[in-house]
C-alpha cells in the first residue's frame, strides 16, 4: 500500500513538473495559464479555517491566478520573517499585517503602497471603508494597507445571569465606573463565584487592550514621536489602572486570572461577564452558552474602544511583475467581497458593502458592536508599537504587579513611560 | 629537507628521514581531506558568521539596512550603559548559579541511588533520563499547566495541605525558581547518565580493599567514589555552566522573560534587540560582550582544573 501511495505521489510530482514546464514554455499570452500568487498570513485556529475557505473560494472562481497560502506562527515569529523577507526583496506577493504594525514597516521601505487607480479598477474605493480605518492604513500620505476587518476588545455577558441579576438594561446604558462595579457585584451574587472574568496574567496584549480602551475613554491620548518625550496623560492612566485594580479583587474578578482560566470560568457559568477580543466569539458560541456581546460601556465620558485590523499589504519585492500585481489587486478585492464569512469569526468587516449588508446585520451578536469602527482607537503610531510587538511586553513588565494588586499605579505607569522614552530616544531602526 | 637533496652523498639515514617526511606530508593531506567536509561547514556557518557578527557590532546595521555605516565602539558603549542589558546579564548569572549546583549534586545523588542496585533499576534509570529526551516545547507545555495558578496541579496539591496559591510564573520573586525547577527536571538526566557510567567504571577491588581495611559505606563514598568521579565532575561543571549561561528556550516559552523582566536571559535580550527591535549592530555588540564573558569563564575553569590535576 505504501508503495502504491508513493508511486502515486511520484506520478503527481511528475505531472506537476510537466505542467510547470508547459507553463514556462508558453507563459506570455497563454490565456489558460494561471499565475501562482504567494500569500503569507498568521491566522490559525478558527480564523485560519475561514481564511483557507475564502482563498479556496477565490481560487475556484478561476480568475487567472491561484493563491497559495503560507501560514506562519502568530506574533513576533511572523513579523520577523516577513520583515526579513521584505528586506531581502524576496517577499510573498501579498501578506496580512495588523494595521498597528504599518508604522513599523512602511518607513523602512519594507512595504510598497497600493495604487489607488488599480484599486478602483478592482472595485475598491476609499468610500468603501470606514474613515478611521482607512486613515490608519495610511503612512506619509500613501495607502499601505487594505483593511479586511476591525477587531475590537469587547464585553461579553451571560444573558441568563444578567436576567437573574436584573442588569441587562444597565449593561447597555451604564455610564460610570461605579455603575459597572455595581453590575459586576450583582452578577457575582448570582453566580456565587465571580462577576467578571478577565485573563491577563503573563499576557501584555490583554492588559494593554483593556487599559487602552478605558484610558482613551477618559479623553486622554498617547503621542509617541521618535526624538521627543512620550506625550501621555498620567492622571488618566492612574485613574484607569486604579479602577482596573479595584475590579481584580478576587470577588468581582480573579486577581490572577490567565487567559485559559478566564475563558473556562465564563464558559462554565461561573461568572457573568468576560472581557475579550471579538475573535474569541467562535469558542464562546460553540459552548452553546446564552451569551451576548456589547462594546465596553463608556464609563469615563468619551466613547472609545481598543481595536486592531487585519489588513493586506504588499511586501517589498526586488522584482515586481505588473501582471502578478494586478492579480493581487483582484484577489484582495474578491476576498473582501466574501468577507461576510470572515465576520462569522467575530470580526467587523471593513468593506462597507459587506458591513452594511442585510446578511451581516442579521449576525448576532456581531452587529451589536458593528458601530465601533466609527470611534475605534488603534495603538499609538510608532515603529515599536502594535500587535505582537515588544511594546505590549514593556507594558506588562511595568504594570502587571499593579493588576496583581501589589504595585502602585503611578509607579507602574512611570516605569512604562520611562521605557517608551528610552525607545523614542534611539534612532529609528526602520 | 632541501639540503638533503642538494648533498650528493646522502647517507642512508638521511634518505629514510626524507622518505618519512614525504609519508608524513601524505598523511597530513589525507587528514585534511577527512576533515574537509567538517572544516568547510565550520568555516561557512561558524567562522564567517562570527566574524561578520563582529563587523556588524561596529556598525549601526538594522533589519532594513538603514544606518549601516561604521559607528566605532558606540554600540558597546550603549550596551554597557543599558540597564536592561545588565539586568538580563544578572538574571543569566543568577540562573546559572541556581541551576548548576543542584544539577550536579542531585544528579550524583540520583546516580548513587540507582547504583545501589534497588529493584526495578531500569525503571529508575529510564524515568530519570526520559525527560532529557523531550523537546523543550513539550516540557514547557507540561510545566506551564502544572504551574497554572488556578487550575494547575501544583497549586491543587498545595491547597490540599492548606497552603496558599503561589503564582509560580507571575510572581517576580518566584518565577526564576520555577524556571530552575523545570530545567532541573528536564536536563538532569544527562548528568545523571554520565555519573552512572562513571560510577560503574570504578574498579570493584578498591571497594573490597577498603572493606577489608574496615571502611564503612560513607567512608568509601568520600574516600573512593567522589575522588574517582572528579574528572566527570569537572567535565559536568564545565558543560553545565556553559549550558546554563546560554539558557533561552524554556524561559522564552514559560515566561517570555517576565514578570517585569525578572527572568529575561541575556540570549533573549540579544534576540529581542536584533529580531524584534531590528537593531542588528547593537545586538551583535551584546553578543560579543557575552562571548567575552564565556571565554573568561572557560579560561578560569581550564586553569582551575589544570591546577587540580597537576597537584
Amino acid at each position: 500500500m505504501t508503495e502504491d501511495f508513493s508511486r502515486r505521489s511520484l506520478l503527481k510530482a511528475a505531472a506537476a513538473l510537466a505542467g510547470g514546464g508547459l507553463l514556462v514554455g508558453c507563459a506570455p499570452g497563454a490565456s489558460r495559464s494561471t499565475t501562482n500568487l504567494n500569500y503569507w498570513h498568521l491566522l490559525t485556529g478558527g480564523d485560519g479555517t475561514v481564511m483557507a475557505g475564502l482563498v479556496d473560494a477565490v481560487n475556484a472562481a478561476n480568475l487567472g491566478f491561484r493563491t497559495t497560502q503560507t501560514v506562519l506562527a502568530w506574533g513576533p515569529p511572523y513579523y520577523t520573517k516577513l520583515a526579513m523577507a521584505s528586506a531581502g526583496g524576496r517577499a510573498p506577493d501579498v501578506a496580512v499585517m495588523h494595521a498597528s504594525r504599518i508604522a513599523g514597516y512602511a518607513p523602512g521601505g519594507l512595504l510598497e503602497p497600493w495604487d489607488l487607480d488599480l484599486l478602483a479598477e478592482a472595485g475598491l474605493r476609499k468610500e468603501d471603508f470606514p474613515a478611521r480605518v482607512w486613515e490608519k492604513c495610511q503612512y506619509d500620505g500613501k495607502l499601505y494597507a487594505i483593511a479586511l476587518d476591525t477587531h475590537p476588545f469587547v464585553l461579553y455577558y451571560n444573558t441568563d445571569h444578567a436576567e437573574k441579576a436584573g442588569v441587562t438594561e444597565a449593561l447597555h446604558s451604564l455610564k460610570s465606573p461605579e455603575e459597572f462595579t455595581e453590575v459586576a457585584t450583582k452578577l457575582q451574587k448570582v453566580t456565587g463565584k465571580h462577576g467578571l472574568s478577565y485573563g491577563y496574567l503573563g499576557d501584555g496584549a490583554q492588559m494593554w487592550r483593556l487599559f487602552y480602551t478605558l484610558y482613551r475613554q477618559t479623553g486622554a491620548d498617547m503621542k509617541l514621536v521618535p526624538g521627543q518625550q512620550a506625550e501621555v496623560d498620567k492622571d488618566a492612566a492612574v485613574k484607569t489602572l486604579t479602577f482596573i485594580r479595584s475590579l481584580l479583587n478576587d470577588t468581582i474578578a480573579s486577581r490572577s486570572g490567565d487567559g485559559g482560566t478566564a475563558t473556562s470560568e465564563f464558559l462554565h457559568g461561573e461568572s457573568g461577564m468576560f472581557f475579550g477580543g471579538v475573535w474569541e466569539l467562535p469558542v464562546l458560541k460553540e459552548a452553546k452558552l446564552p451569551i451576548d456581546a456589547v462594546p465596553i460601556p463608556t464609563m469615563f465620558g468619551t466613547q472609545a474602544a481598543y481595536a486592531d485590523s487585519h489588513t493586506f499589504v504588499l511586501p517589498r519585492q526586488s522584482k515586481v511583475s505588473p501582471e502578478r500585481r494586478k492579480h493581487v489587486y483582484t484577489m484582495v478585492a474578491e476576498l473582501l467581497k466574501r468577507s461576510v464569512k470572515w465576520a462569522g469569526g467575530g470580526h467587523i468587516p471593513a468593506y462597507q458593502p459587506v458591513a452594511t449588508s442585510a446578511e451581516y446585520q442579521a449576525l448576532k451578536p456581531q452587529s451589536n458592536y458593528a458601530g465601533i469602527p466609527a470611534y475605534v482607537n488603534y495603538d499609538p503610531d510608532v515603529w515599536f508599537s502594535g500587535a505582537g510587538s515588544d511594546f505590549q511586553n514593556y507594558f506588562a513588565e511595568n504594570v502587571q504587579n499593579v493588576f496583581l494588586g501589589s504595585g502602585d499605579p503611578a509607579a507602574g505607569f512611570d516605569g512604562f513611560v520611562a521605557r517608551l522614552n528610552k525607545l523614542l530616544d534611539r534612532p529609528q531602526p526602520v | 629537507m632541501s639540503t638533503a637533496i642538494d648533498t650528493p652523498a646522502a647517507t642512508t639515514e638521511e634518505v629514510t628521514a626524507q622518505g618519512k617526511a614525504k609519508a608524513k606530508r601524505g598523511e597530513t593531506l589525507t587528514g585534511w581531506a577527512f576533515a574537509a567536509p567538517f572544516a568547510v561547514l565550520f568555516v561557512l556557518f561558524l567562522v564567517i558568521p562570527a566574524l561578520y557578527g563582529l563587523y556588524l557590532s561596529f556598525t549601526g546595521e538594522t533589519l532594513t539596512g538603514a544606518g549601516s555605516g561604521l559607528v566605532g565602539f558606540s554600540n558597546y558603549a550603549d550596551a554597557l550603559r543599558d540597564p536592561d542589558m545588565w539586568k538580563s546579564l544578572g538574571n543569566t548569572v543568577w540562573f546559572t548559579a541556581l541551576s548548576t549546583i543542584p544539577l550536579i549534586v542531585l544528579s550524583l545523588a540520583l546516580a548513587l541511588l540507582v547504583n545501589l542496585g534497588l529493584p526495578g533499576r531500569w525503571l529508575w534509570r529510564l524515568s530519570f533520563f526520559l525527560p532529557y529526551l523531550l523537546a523543550s516545547t513539550v516540557v514547557v507545555m507540561f510545566w506551564s499547566w502544572m504551574y497554572n495558578p488556578k487550575l494547575g496541579l501544583i497549586n491543587g496539591v498545595l491547597e490540599q495541605f492548606g497552603a496558599g496559591p503561589v503564582a509560580w510564573l507571575q510572581d517576580p520573586k518566584v518565577a526564576m525558581f520555577s524556571v530552575v525547577i523545570t530545567t532541573l527536571w528536564w536536563t538532569i538526566g544527562f548528568n545523571f547518565l554520565l555519573y552512572l557510567a562513571a560510577l560503574q567504571n570504578i574498579p570493584e577491588q578498591q571497594f573490597e580493599a577498603a572493606a577489608l581495611d574496615g571502611a564503612g559505606k560513607w567512608r568509601q563514598l568520600f574516600s573512593i567514589v567522589i575522588p574517582q568521579l572528579a574528572p566527570t565532575t569537572a567535565l559536568l561543571v564545565t558543560l553545565q555552566i556553559l549550558a546554563s549561561l546560554k539558557v533561552f528556550d524554556q524561559i522564552y516559552m514559560l515566561t517570555n522573560g517576565g514578570p517585569a523582566g525578572t527572568t529575561r536571559s541575556i540570549v533573549q535580550y540579544i534576540y529581542e534587540s536584533g529580531f524584534t527591535g531590528y537593531r542588528f549592530g547593537y545586538s551583535s555588540a551584546i553578543s560579543y560582550l557575552f562571548f567575552a564573558l564565556i571565554v573568561l569563564v572557560s579560561l578560569a575553569q581550564y586553569k582551575l582544573i589544570n591546577r587540580r590535576s597537576a597537584a
